[in-house]
């Protein structure tokens, strides 16, 4: 969350203003579910607010007691296979919707980290711990931890290639 | 992993509520696309694009999960109950991995915050991956059971 980025994305508030305009389209056409989706966006909204604001805190801390140098040592270049760890045990245990880690995640991009850990991040978020219980009555233990293992290498694999072949083309900001 | 601290905490705090707050209007837009979704798009909807070929299914299963939001245990009840419904197990565990892996819905807000080139980059190898993941998971599944 640089300084740059502090002024409202635009691309924000059109997309805000085409979602107001959708909802009024809805509302004026007689549709009968909108009143439902706007019920259904305060819930996500109301569980929303005290993730955004955890987010504020780890962002404002990346801030105050990172240094790029401490950075790039566990999360860039140098990191190794404690950046991987870091990446996809952070994925695992990362709570909320995907969108709500956008800005910490930008900031910590920002510090240095790799890609590969990024992508590595967002894929190993596919294994919920707390849910992991309710995926066994679902789906079956062995499911659960085929699936489990196969989500950790793939994100694993993900980084590889993001620091790697894509790298390589100049296509991957390093 | 101590740094410079050239600004007090206080500070940071407020660097990141204001850029936590110049990203609100996205945040707001993508909440009221999640109400719509939620609202407008059934689990009838979702059993009918199945029609149990495996190939088809996971790549539509992927797709489907990619559209759906919501918190990720809802992913599990709505993939237990396609399942009930005879919809294959290629399916369901592509649409339950790419519900919280993949979203059209916040796409925007990826690239706007995280850069075009990297968001699309990123997008698709994790959908390759959700459809690799998949067969390879109901394969094992398969030859296991």
């Amino acid at each position: 969350m640089s300084g740059t980025q502090r002024r409202p994305h635009w691309m924000g508030v059109r997309l805000l203003a085409l979602v107001i305009l959708l909802y009024l389209g809805l509302a004026l056409s007689g549709s009968p579910g909108v009143l439902s989706a706007l019920h259904k966006a305060l819930g996500v909204l109301e569980t929303l607010l005290p993730i955004l604001a955890v987010v504020v805190i780890i962002s404002g801390a990346i801030n105050y007691f990172l240094n790029p140098k401490a950075l790039a040592k566990h999360l860039g270049e140098e990191s190794g296979i404690r950046g991987w760890m870091i990446a996809l045990g952070a994925g695992v245990l990362s709570h909320g919707p995907m969108y709500a880690w956008y800005p910490v995640i930008a900031e910590l991009r920002r510090h240095g980290m790799r890609d590969g850990l990024v992508a590595a991040f967002f894929y190993a978020r596919a294994i919920k711990v707390p849910l992991l219980p309710m995926m066994v009555a679902y789906f079956g233990l062995d499911f659960t931890v085929l699936l489990t293992l196969l989500t950790l290498l793939a994100a694993w694999g993900q980084g590889l290639i993001m620091d790697g072949p894509l790298a390589r083309r100049g296509a991957v900001r390093r | 992993m101590s740094g410079e601290k050239s600004v007090s905490f206080p500070k940071s705090l407020k660097q990141a509520g204001l850029s936590m707050l110049s990203m609100m209007p996205m945040i707001l837009a993508i909440v009221g696309l999640v109400g719509l979704f939620q609202s407008y798009i059934t689990q009838q909807m979702l059993v009918s694009v199945f029609d149990g070929n495996a190939v088809h299914d996971t790549l539509v299963g992927t797709l489907a999960g990619m559209v759906a939001v919501g918190q990720a245990i809802v992913s599990y009840i709505l993939g237990g109950e396609l399942l009930e419904q005879g919809v294959s197990l290629y399916a369901v565990t592509a649409f339950v991995l790419a519900w919280v892996t993949l979203g059209v819905v916040q796409l925007p807000m990826e690239a706007s915050v995280l850069g075009v080139g990297f968001t699309w980059r990123r997008n698709l190898l994790a959908f390759l991956s959700t459809i690799l993941v998949s067969v390879v998971t109901v394969r094992v599944l398969e030859l296991w059971r």
